[in-house]
């Protein structure tokens, strides 16, 4: 069964329209990417379906309930989670205390709270830092403490705005095992939003372009990124050439 | 269980604000017990009351972040419930307390249902235009005496009056605010561990952020409003009867407001300590100024000017308020 279903999914912000008549489903334990050039709706889209924008037409379906009049809070609490692309987490929170507070989504207890909280830092190696403030910590244990965060509530889909976003190659292998570990051991359906196409083209199952607000292309990693449409919109002839190896 | 046992702990702060809180705290317990002027009692039941305020701020205003210069209104609900039910049907003020609770609660949520839809500066300037509006109210309304104000009649009673909460010497309303003030604390302390002090600190920082792991943004701040409110308007059924006189402009007006927030944001807003801090240092210099512009009543109005310089420099130099500057310190030394 689909976990989360859009239909015809249209929003306008006054006479712009940033997501168009945008179909699509993501499976059960899939990992969906979602690339396209800045402005083509990609956030938008995760603002749409998390509830934080109300959508101008269309319908969301998650997990086999119509969510798409919900809002932020409430969608979160039904098992839909999902992270910034702009700020990372509360600065003024220690690591530790930002987790617990996703994790106090699913349960009252202090006690269990923390718990819990605790064991995903040691899953995420972030025990060592788990008493420092999030604003004094490096952007790139800022975006895995906003995934720490997240998972604290227990999400069934985990949307991730451009957690590679700036980083350098090695926290990006950093993230990218988060990221495997959430889908992998944890078995949780991630949407992804993503610039660094290494990350895309290797932890996706499928991905989809948006240009424009619209979709122009569906499908597995390598087919994509052969797909003339998008190389025109978003990856350009030479992002072809220099990674023959991936798309072969 | 947990609840109290959370309440009860405080072993997340350093040893050495245990036992400086600690000496205070035994300080408080024996300071009557001392020769103290009348002066010194008074001004230490001030003290009391206002860090009570201050913590009731802090919850919605220093965890919360959300900037309230309306808390007079409550502390005027709760000193006209105590007040109007004593004089009109003599009922003593443990009953009359818990139901001006009620009241100042109930109207918190009428208030805070809508105005919580503002942010930043536009909820503070609301907050202020409320309790004004109540204030003017309660000056035209005949029932509750008007612009007079109430007076609870000192010889219609038998003093010491517990239940009633009358008493002639000011040492019995002392250790009465006292155990309020304990209370406060373990109640405060409590909250910033618990659930929706989380929640609300996550609110502060990034409403978006919170919104995103399920939190109910503004239900949760409804929530803690009511919940500030529940400790001013105890302090102001206190206030009625320790003071025995009540009028709007005392118990409601723009002054306290301000003086409430003052406070918590001077010692530190957010934090368990602040609003007592800040306490701590503005009503001495509160009494102080008033007994010695007693005498040159051309210069009232100074401790205003006073308040705006304090408010100027927390906001340039450090607006976590004088506990701000202690935790910095110790950041830095723990590098």
């Amino acid at each position: 069964m689909a976990l989360l279903e859009v239909l015809n999914l249209t929003k306008n912000f006054g006479g712009l329209s940033a997501n168009q008549d945008i179909s699509f489903t993501v499976q059960n334990g899939e990992l969906l990417g979602v690339i396209g050039p800045n402005g083509a709706g990609k956030t938008t889209l995760f603002n749409c379906i998390s509830g934080f924008h109300p959508v101008s037409s269309g319908k969301i379906i998650f997990n086999g309930e119509d969510i798409t009049s919900l809002k932020a809070h409430e969608t979160a609490r039904r098992g839909l989670s999902r992270t910034f692309q702009i700020y990372a987490a509360s600065g003024d929170l220690t690591v530790k205390e930002n987790v617990m507070v996703g994790c106090f989504m699913r349960s009252s207890s202090r006690g269990k709270a923390k718990t819990r909280a605790e064991a995903i830092l040691k899953d995420f190696n972030l025990t060592d830092i788990g008493d420092a403030f999030v604003g004094e910590l490096p952007v790139a244990a800022q975006k895995r403490v906003t995934m720490a965060t997240a998972l604290g509530s227990g999400p069934k889909l985990l949307l991730l705005d451009e957690v590679a976003a700036g980083l350098t190659p090695n926290e990006i292998e950093e993230i990218m095992a988060n990221i495997r570990y959430i889908h992998f051991e944890l078995g949780i359906t991630v949407m992804l939003i993503e610039h660094v196409m290494e990350l895309v083209m290797k932890v996706s199952d499928r991905v989809m372009v948006l240009d424009y607000g619209r979709k122009i292309a569906e499908g597995a990693p390598v087919m994509v990124a052969k797909n003339p449409d998008v190389i025109k919109a978003y990856l350009g002839e030479r992002f072809v050439q220099e990674h023959k190896e991936i798309l072969t | 269980m947990e609840t109290l046992r959370s309440a009860l702990d405080f072993s997340d702060f350093p040893r050495l604000d245990i036992s400086v809180a600690g000496i205070i705290a035994i300080f408080l317990l024996v300071f009557p017990l001392f020769p103290h002027s009348a002066f010194a009692m008074a001004t230490m039941i001030q003290f009391l009351m206002f860090s009570i305020y201050g913590m009731g701020w802090n919850t919605i205003g220093g965890y919360g972040g959300q900037v309230d210069l309306g808390k007079a209104q409550y502390v005027g609900i709760g000193a006209y419930t105590t007040a109007v039910l004593l004089i009109r049907w003599d009922i003593p003020f443990w009953f009359s307390m818990p139901l001006g609770v009620c009241f100042a609660m109930a109207w918190s949520f009428i208030i805070g249902y809508p105005l919580f839809r503002l942010k930043g500066h536009y909820f503070a300037i609301a907050t202020i235009a409320t309790s004004l509006v109540l204030m003017d109210l309660f000056s035209v309304w005949e029932f509750v005496g008007a612009a007079r104000g109430l007076e609870i009649s000192p010889i219609k009673y038998h003093y010491p009056d517990f239940l009633r909460l009358l008493f002639k010497k000011d040492i019995y309303y002392y250790y009465v605010i006292l155990s309020f003030f304990f209370a406060g604390i373990l109640y405060v302390n409590g909250f910033r561990k618990s659930r929706l002090g989380f929640q609300l600190r996550s609110i502060r920082d990034n409403e978006d952020m919170a919104s995103s792991l399920g939190i109910n943004v503004h239900w949760a701040k409804i929530k803690t409003y009511a919940i500030a409110t529940a400790f001013v308007s105890v302090v102001g059924s206190f206030h009625a009867c320790y003071i025995k006189n009540i009028e709007p402009q005392d118990t409601m007006g723009l002054d306290l407001s301000i003086l409430i927030a003052l406070m918590a944001m001077l010692g530190g807003a957010g934090s368990l300590w602040g609003p007592i801090i800040g306490a701590a240092v503005l009503i001495p210099l509160k009494s102080y100024l008033k007994a010695w512009l007693g005498a040159a009543a051309g210069l009232a109005g100074i401790d205003l000017v006073i308040y705006a310089v304090i408010i100027m420099l927390i906001s340039a130099l450090e607006p976590r308020g004088i506990w701000g500057i202690v935790e910095k310190v110790r950041r830095r030394r723990r590098r």
